[in-house]
């Protein structure tokens, strides 16, 4: 396989999604919504109980991390559907049929999904700002942010694609898709520190890829404190390298 | 148009060539059965067939986007099946439902398509530009596609084409859910890919009208086998010719025909028909022929084989007979099941 074809590929293929965005950006500025609920209504409550061990932190800087890498998930658990609807018009079988490899278009629909993530980020950011949350606004750690973000949506929304490599329709991928957000979620230290879960609770978490996301989030943007961010980092890339393989072996099957 | 290969001492490579090809579905539905025929360079070549013979998913083998179950195929000598990506430069694609990203416009689409075709960056725009132009569709470039009408996302899609260029085009029933305006417009469209690019052209259609309008050769395909195969014209005169009706004043008791003329199959006192290999050419000869008789022709009328009857003889009769055998079955079915 040609390397700077693959690659351009690849980049087109996002470019694509991002001249989509560029037309039409309502379905971004939805996606608002439910993390500012999360943090003005949930976070402000227990933050004012202070019924959660929080460490050091409020209990509303402790959830921005997680809330952000929610909405994440969100987006990217969710990508499989817009590559079922692509299908379902043409489009795909049409990207299908180009002699781009079928590797690249996975790459580059992660990537895209990567984009939306990077602008949420943006948004929540925008809104901790607004409402007084204190985080660490160092430019190395809100790249670092960025990075993980991208990664992480990459990740997810290439595990989206494998899912739909063999699920195929819309209504199954939307009920997949809630069946897996809520346990990741809450199998994860998105809302609470791993320590107050139940030990077989603590075991999943381990194996959730999320808690590895917040963790890094974390402390990149509220303690500072790099001790595992390398470990986090490594998981997540390895998760992704995984996902990424499958979704691009699989993806054909989505049109048989 | 495709002067490499009009070198005599060149062996042609044919565009397409299928050998034995098959597809079998999961519940053992066979698709294709072991169909073979080749495509030559520079030709339009149709598969027609009813709904379900399996003409789409002859396309698709050769689009490298499901794999064949067993037989060969090549695109201009490159095995398929070897190395699809090389394949699929060769090749450009419209499948049957409209593929345009109706979220772009249409410079956009025809931009990211190219460039996931690898255009020459040099090229890309000037050939862009020149599409966009020759489809007619300059003026909406900068428009949404979603606002477009049917016609409009078609002649898009064969923009696609002329900005890619490929050796070979594939349309899957291009002229589907178009009015009558639309469709004439999208066959010039398809004649000049073919004429002025040299482009191969293999479709599909279960349009009789499309298939002689446009095609050198046909193959008709009936439950994933191929029923018959050559020109229009060989296949109209495969099923008899034309019927030229005469009627006359009074028809003579006794009278036969020259046979160039051809041959009387139906008679009766006002009029008789006449079968024919061409109907324009036998009219004259007709008429002089009553007249050297003495024969008062009042009017002649022509019935020009077409190929809804090709297709009804090879095609058609062969799906009522499967209805049949299914009602049958299912008749059985209800016996078996009230006892």
């Amino acid at each position: 396989m040609n390397i700077r074809r693959f690659l351009s590929s690849s980049i087109t293929i996002a470019e694509m999604e991002a001249r989509k965005i560029r037309h039409d950006s309502t379905e971004l500025w939805t996606r608002i919504i439910q993390p500012a609920l999360w943090l003005l209504v949930f976070g402000e409550t227990l933050n004012t109980i202070r019924a959660m061990p929080s460490g050091n932190f409020s209990y509303i800087q402790f959830i921005t991390p997680g809330i952000l890498a929610q909405s994440v998930l969100f987006i990217s658990i969710f990508y499989g559907i817009t590559v079922v609807w692509e299908k379902d018009v043409g489009i795909f079988t049409k990207l299908l049929s180009t002699p781009s490899p079928r590797s690249s278009i996975v790459l580059g629909k992660s990537l895209a999904a990567g984009i939306r993530g990077v602008f949420q980020a943006i948004m929540i950011f925008a809104l901790a700002l607004i409402i007084g949350v204190k985080i660490r606004f160092d430019p190395l750690d809100i790249a670092g942010v960025f990075v993980v973000v991208i990664l992480f949506a990459m990740c997810f929304s290439s595990f989206s694609m494998f899912l739909a490599s063999y699920l195929k329709t819309r209504d199954r991928m939307m009920g997949i898709g809630q069946a897996l957000t809520m346990p990741l979620f809450f199998a994860s230290n998105a809302i609470y520190p791993i320590a107050v879960m139940p030990i077989w609770l603590q075991y999943i978490s381990i194996a959730n890829p999320l808690s590895y996301v917040v963790d890094a989030i974390r402390s990149m943007l509220l303690s500072g404190a790099y001790g595992n961010l390398l470990v986090d980092i490594l998981v997540l890339l390895v998760a992704t390298v995984i996902f990424l393989t499958l979704a691009s072996t699989t993806i054909k099957k989505l049109l048989e | 148009m495709n002067s490499d290969s009009d070198d005599p001492n060149m062996p042609e490579i044919n565009a397409i060539t299928a050998d034995r090809l098959t597809k079998v579905y999961r519940d053992n539905i066979r698709a294709v059965d072991g169909i073979s025929f080749s495509v030559k360079q520079g030709e339009i070549f149709g598969l027609l067939g009813p709904n379900g013979a399996g003409k789409t998913t002859t396309i698709k083998m050769i689009i490298t986007l499901t794999k064949a179950t067993s037989g060969t195929l090549h695109v201009l000598g490159v095995d398929v099946f070897k190395s699809p990506e090389t394949v699929r430069e060769m090749l450009g694609y419209v499948p049957q439902s409209i593929s345009v990203d109706t979220d772009l416009t249409a410079y956009e689409n025809l931009l990211i398509f190219s460039k996931l075709s690898y255009v020459d960056k040099m090229e890309r725009n000037e050939r862009i530009k020149d599409a966009l132009e020759y489809m007619d569709l300059s003026s909406r470039a900068h428009d949404i596609v979603k606002r477009y009408s049917g016609g409009m996302m078609r002649r898009l899609e064969i923009a696609q084409a002329l900005v890619n260029r490929p050796k070979i085009l594939l349309l899957d029933e291009p002229s589907i859910g178009l009015d009558p305006s639309s469709k004439k417009q999208v066959w010039k469209n398809i004649k000049q890919l073919n004429q002025e690019f040299g482009v191969t052209i293999l479709i599909t259609t279960h349009d009789m009208n499309e298939a002689d309008e446009l095609c050198n050769r046909i193959a008709i395909m009936s439950e994933g086998k191929i029923a018959i195969l050559g020109t229009p014209e060989e296949l109209k005169r495969n099923v008899g010719g034309d019927i030229v009706t005469v009627n006359l004043t009074s028809v003579p008791s006794i009278m036969s025909l020259p046979k160039e003329i051809g041959r009387i199959i139906n008679r009766n006192e006002k009029s008789i028909q006449i079968l024919t290999t061409n109907g324009e050419e036998a009219i004259p000869l007709m008429a002089d022929f009553f007249r050297g008789h003495e024969i008062r022709v009042e009017s002649i009328s022509i019935n020009k084989a077409n190929l809804d009857d090709v297709f009804m003889k090879y095609a058609k009769r062969r799906l009522e007979d499967d209805m049949y055998k299914a009602t049958r079955i299912t008749r059985r079915d209800f016996v078996r099941r009230a006892r």
